[in-house]
């Protein structure tokens, strides 16, 4: 059986993910020339490689197209339901390293923990005329931590794609779910972290799709203890 | 566009709508979506079927009935007091059960006898199912957020937590981290030394004018969220609170007034010797709840079958006093449910208050009762 594995197709991604399969003994080439989308592994017939972004690595892995791939795990959470029960976390990674996080206006100093701002849900309404506006991307993240995770229920999700940071100044937000690695970017727009409010610590991972078929087939054990090998 | 798939026993429910003087009124199955995210919350989202017009509009597959028939109330205008009836399929995604079943229930508008309302859904409830389900022992639970804002209140607990525990009021969980939570100081920090000079100033205006000049430096508006005077105040709540925590005789009484589960009847005797013994002022929410006690008995209302649970309640800003739900004794599938709902008419854009009261009726798990009762006549 064919064993296809989806890297990332760009930036710094792709480079740390294409060192680690290295340093665990699989060396990735590229088929054609340095810009081609697919790959294979030096040594290993019935390995195919492709080229994804991350969040098409996600989608891919949630239906099975693909039996392994390198992605950050808040894409995967984010964008399968019931994440656990479809794949499987080999190994994290150790780059890409990023936190899913609620932030709020610094100017908020009454806010501090999810608790103050669930006080701060359950007013607004009466207050402002409209539920608390969270601008993300995270939908499904969201929903778990505020909703199951705190029991927050009131609140309303502004999608969005770009520049979430700047939701909550420019007024289309009141606060934000995004991820962040530095958190400079909160800084520089004035937000800050709310202390219990790290939802997720994401890092890219090894992921493998849960399929009936893996099991006991000796390469898909093989490429999982490589990599866990190389991360010693 | 006659239905094929209605319960054999849709036409015995409009007869019963019909007889017991209701409106039979039906809305659209494709509704716009904002209003049940907004009154519901996002958690929703995943759980109805969301689409949109090709101008961009959130829509969605009608998800429950409450919502549609109280908005075309206010948009018809009509006048109330008005119980309306319908049946109808609703569409949820669900792990278990298919997605597209039919609710029928009824929606009782702007009756200004609380008690009286209040006993009839309950009762018309009873005797719906009673009439589909003969032979089989109905079991209605009932809770009453109102009795738990007057304990809370009674309590004498400052503001801000009171509102707490009333919006966690109904989820359990909720509630005991809650009250963990208040058991213990939570002190104030990170503030900067200019912020705590003007807080122990006690000099508002400044404090006040502090933050808005902060806002605008920062490009914040300070009239698009949360205002200035908002933060300024609930930071000095907060400052007051920090040094308090719920005090354990406080935190006794709320878990057993929470642990009460007993049989309607004994309610209000219990209620008041809990009362007593306790100490707190409850008379107006417990007059409230002996006038429905003494409605349902003269509504005809078997006691035998009620059951007061004092935690029993709906974690939704628009639920204000009576919940209840009704299953076979024995079984946990919800046959029926409803509570009053006094604050959904406004916040749904009704200009008056309007008082109301109302029940849904689960088709499908009717139906599987049936069939079981049935499969176990028959052998």
């Amino acid at each position: 059986m064919t064993i296809t594995i989806a890297l990332p197709s760009k930036g710094r991604m792709k480079d740390d993910a294409s060192a680690i399969f290295e340093k665990a003994g699989m060396k990735i080439v590229a088929v054609g020339n340095e810009r081609s989308y697919r790959g294979r592994v030096e040594g290993l017939d019935d390995v195919e490689i492709a080229f994804l972004s991350a969040s098409e690595i996600s989608r891919e892995i949630g239906n099975g197209s693909i039996d392994f791939g390198v992605t950050g795990e808040d894409l995967i959470r984010e964008g399968l339901s019931e994440a656990d029960a479809r794949v499987e976390f080999c190994a994290r990674l150790g780059f890409g390293h990023a936190d899913v996080v609620v932030a709020v206006p610094e100017i908020w100093l009454d806010v501090d923990t999810m608790a103050d701002l669930g006080d701060v849900a359950a007013d607004f309404r009466a207050r402002h005329g409209r539920r608390l506006a969270i601008a993300t991307k995270y939908w499904r993240l969201t929903q778990q931590f505020f909703s199951a995770q705190h029991g927050i229920q009131l609140y309303r999700i502004v999608e969005s794609l770009g520049a979430t940071e700047g939701a909550p100044a420019s007024g289309s937000a009141d606060i934000i779910v995004d991820i962040t690695s530095t958190g400079s970017t909160l800084k520089a727009n004035h937000l800050k972290i709310l202390s219990d409010g790290i939802m997720l610590k994401s890092e890219a991972c090894l992921v493998r799709a849960r399929k009936a078929e893996h099991e006991g087939d000796p390469l898909v054990a093989k490429i999982t203890e490589a990599v866990r090998g190389a991360l010693g | 566009m006659p239905l094929i798939n209605l319960p054999a026993f849709a036409a015995d429910l409009l007869a019963d709508f019909e007889r017991l003087g209701t409106l039979r009124v039906d809305t659209p199955v494709i509704q716009p979506a904002e209003p049940f995210l907004d009154m519901a919350g996002e958690d929703l989202r995943r759980r109805i079927f969301m689409t949109e017009s090709e101008t961009g509009k959130s829509l969605c597959l009608r998800p429950e009935f409450t919502i549609p028939v109280c908005l075309r109330h206010i948009e018809t205008a009509t006048g109330t007091p008005q119980r309306y009836s319908y049946l109808g399929e609703i569409f949820r995604q669900r792990r278990e059960g298919a997605n597209e079943f039919y609710q029928a229930g009824i929606e009782d508008l702007g009756e200004t006898d609380v008690a009286g309302a209040d006993a009839r859904a309950i009762s018309d409830a009873i005797e719906i199912l009673t009439a589909r389900l003969p032979g089989s022992r109905l079991k209605v639970t009932l809770g009453d957020q109102s009795v738990f804002e007057a304990v809370v209140a009674a309590c004498g607990l400052p503001a801000g937590w009171q509102k707490r525990l009333i919006h966690a009021f109904g989820n359990s969980a909720q509630i005991d981290t809650l009250l963990t939570r208040l058991s213990s100081p939570q002190p104030v920090t990170g503030l900067s030394a200019e912020i705590e000079a003007l807080l122990a100033s006690g000099d508002d205006a400044t404090l006040i004018a502090h933050l808005d000049e902060t806002m605008q430096e920062t490009g914040y508006s300070t009239n698009a969220s949360r205002s200035p005077k908002e933060i300024a105040a609930r930071l000095k709540e907060k400052r007051a609170l920090e040094k308090t925590a719920l005090d354990g005789r406080t935190l006794g009484l709320l878990r057993e007034f929470l642990s009460l589960s007993i049989p309607l009847a004994d309610a209000p005797a219990a209620l008041f010797a809990f009362a007593k013994k306790s100490g707190l002022t409850l008379d107006g929410a417990l007059s409230h709840f002996d006038a429905r006690v003494a409605a349902l008995g003269n509504a005809g209302v078997d006691p035998a079958l009620l059951t007061y649970r004092a935690a029993f309640g709906r974690p939704l800003d628009y639920y204000t006093g009576l919940v209840f739900e009704i299953v076979i004794d024995g079984s946990s599938a919800v046959l029926a449910g409803g509570g009053r709902f006094d604050r959904l008419m406004t916040l749904l854009g009704a200009r008056t208050r309007i008082p109301a009261v109302g029940f849904a009726l689960w088709l499908d798990r009717i139906e599987q009762a049936l069939a079981q009762h049935e499969g176990e006549a028959t052998r």
